[in-house]
């Protein structure tokens, strides 16, 4: 499940590092753009269900507090 | 009452003695006696305005935060028909206020307008208009106060249960003017429990707000001068002055716009609350969505949090979405609800500034170039790397900064000019009739502003400049000015007073007192 996250961020966003970078929102590496982009296709991939209430920095600062959002919907 | 007058200096002056000299559970009762007294002096009508919001979305946040409560206490075996009631009648509860409230706003600062387009379309003359006069800060408090109410909706924190509390928050008087647009849950805090004296507040606040007076005073109401008399009489120029003058419109709004903040913020950091910051070097920016970033931060976060996330998450953009994968390939399919949503957002942006198609279409402008560098970032991402350009290097910076600056200059012929058509016919005639004679034949001296004028406004705005690329590469502007000699820093402080005695426009002819930003 984490390689196929990491396939949609990095199709995002191919000049973050996923793997190691650890605030996303705080640095501003990730825009409201490309959350959108990645919420998108979450939901798609994976098959579960977010919302504008999920859209916050703690989970999205980095690629495994994505996970954990995921795996609590799954 | 204006930030230039003797009586607003006065009143904080007064208010500060007192808040500091109440006990503190008390100090916050200051703050709202001093904001509403601040907004009355707009008139009574400004005060039913300000109640009418405070009033309406107050009585929201507490149903929402009650019916918030009752989900929160649901059994397992309840949640399965509650939750799907209690979300319908919170609904129920939102959708109404945010229409009394975006109604009253539609009517006050858009039904003349509507009035007038449909009464010429039909052609009927104009339907009925009102006479309503639009209150000091309307669109700027509204906005916050759905933002909470939207927030309370959300389940974000508990309802604010007292009325005059909520009252403070809405109306709190340094922002009552041009923003910036709070968060509750940042602003409240610090506005109720009552903030200890603390000197470095007071001269950290005396030193922005001063800041914010010579951006304005110095810069600003010199540059409005020729921005004045350019598009007030557009016919006595030729290009080259059109040009000219749009340059230093970018000058005097931004000096207008940000000296505001700086005093806003100022004013309320002496009594030791933190304002959101609303500018970030703009004119660094290197794309329009990073200066959008940069320029009016908590309009734009608003329309983020409010507009944008909502409308990508919604059945008709997820239906959007679905089309669009169906029948476009790769990236673009993905991208196409998101920067649809983008088209959006900076359309209402654009609306947001005013009843008249030139904001209509300066909307227009910046959605489509926006939307265009969402769709076409692929693209431009491999052009780069085949060209080999690296995205750090210096040129490459350079290039991105003047590139955005070149879009936002254009964008100004649109929302400076008095109607559309005549912005764009000052556009077509920078680039096809400059009139470059008007260059030897004292036209530059026509606009009441002598040599020394003109170098204020170019040394003035340089120093802005050159303080903001400090900023921009990080340096901490204020914790470097403390490492400096103490006489350093009292000249530091004493010096911008001086400077707006000796070189401060304080009643220009043609220069307005309000803010610019004021209007919308």
């Amino acid at each position: 499940m984490k390689e196929r996250l990491l396939n949609i961020l990095t199709e995002a966003c191919p000049e973050v590092d996923f793997a190691t970078e650890t605030a996303l929102i705080d640095d501003g590496l990730l825009e409201s753009l490309d959350i959108v982009m990645i919420v998108t296709e979450v939901m798609q991939e994976f098959g579960v269900e977010l919302t504008v209430d999920d859209l916050l920095p703690e989970n999205f600062n980095s690629a495994d507090a994505l996970l954990a959002l995921i795996e609590s919907r799954v | 009452m204006n930030f230039f007058s003797l009586s607003f200096v006065g009143a904080v002056c007064g208010a500060l003695l007192l808040y500091y000299l109440v006990p503190r559970k008390y100090r916050w009762y200051v703050l709202l006696g001093v904001s509403l007294a601040f907004y009355l002096t707009g008139g009574l009508s400004a005060g039913l305005f300000l109640l009418f919001t405070a009033g309406t979305n107050y009585v929201g946040g507490l149903l929402l935060s009650r019916l918030n409560d009752r989900k929160g206490r649901l059994t397992p075996e309840q949640k399965k028909t509650e939750e799907k009631r209690i979300k319908a009648l919170k609904k129920w509860v939102l959708v109404p206020v945010l229409l009394l409230n975006f109604g009253l706003l539609y009517m006050v600062k858009y039904w003349n307008f509507t009035a007038e387009s449909v009464g010429k379309l039909i052609g009927t003359g104009s339907l009925p208009r009102t006479d309503w006069i639009m209150p000091v800060g309307l669109s700027f408090y509204m906005f916050q106060s759905v933002g909470y109410l939207v927030d309370c909706y959300r389940g974000k924190y508990p309802a604010e249960k007292n009325f005059l509390k909520f009252s403070l928050f809405v109306s709190f008087f340094p922002q009552m003017v041009q923003g910036p647009i709070s968060r509750f849950d940042k602003l409240q805090p610090q506005l109720i429990p009552g903030n200890v004296w603390n000197s470095d507040n007071v001269k950290y606040g005396i030193q922005l707000a001063l800041w914010g007076y010579l951006k304005r005073m110095l810069i600003a109401d010199r540059a409005a001068m020729v921005v004045n008399q350019v598009f007030d009489t557009p016919e006595k120029y030729g290009g080259f002055f059109y040009a000219f003058a749009v340059l230093f419109y970018c000058i005097q709004l931004y000096c207008d716009f940000s000296g505001g903040i700086d005093i806003t913020r100022g004013v309320a950091r002496l009594f030791g609350i933190d304002l959101a910051e609303n500018f970030k070097r703009p004119f660094f920016a290197t794309s329009l969505a990073d200066y959008w970033r940069r320029w009016h931060i908590t309009l734009g976060s608003w329309m983020r949090d409010y507009v944008f996330y909502p409308l990508s998450f919604s059945k008709p953009f997820a239906n959007l979405g679905r089309w669009a994968r169906k029948h476009f390939k790769g990236k673009v399919g993905k991208v196409i609800p998101t920067a649809a949503a983008t088209f959006v957002v900076y359309l209402i942006i654009g609306i947001w500034h005013g009843a008249n198609f030139r904001y209509i279409a300066y909307g227009f402008y910046n959605g489509i170039i926006l939307t265009s560098s969402v769709l076409l970032a692929n693209s431009y991402s491999l052009w780069r790397k085949k060209l080999r350009i690296g995205e750090g290097s210096t040129w490459f910076r350079i290039f991105t900064v003047l590139r955005t600056t070149a879009i936002v200059f254009v964008g100004r012929y649109i929302t400076r000019a008095p109607r559309l058509l005549v912005g764009l016919d000052m556009l077509r005639k920078t680039l096809f009739s400059p009139c470059l004679y008007q260059l030897r034949d004292g036209t530059i001296g026509n606009f009441g502003l002598s040599l020394t004028d003109y170098l204020v406004v170019a040394v003035g705005f340089g120093i802005v400049l050159l303080l903001e690329w400090k900023l921009e590469q990080g340096v901490d502007l204020q914790k470097e000015l403390e490492r400096k000699h103490p006489v350093l820093q009292w000249l530091c402080l004493f010096l911008p007073l001086v400077l707006l005695c000796i070189f401060g426009i304080f009643r220009g002819s043609g220069v307005r007192v309000e803010f610019i930003y004021q209007q919308f």
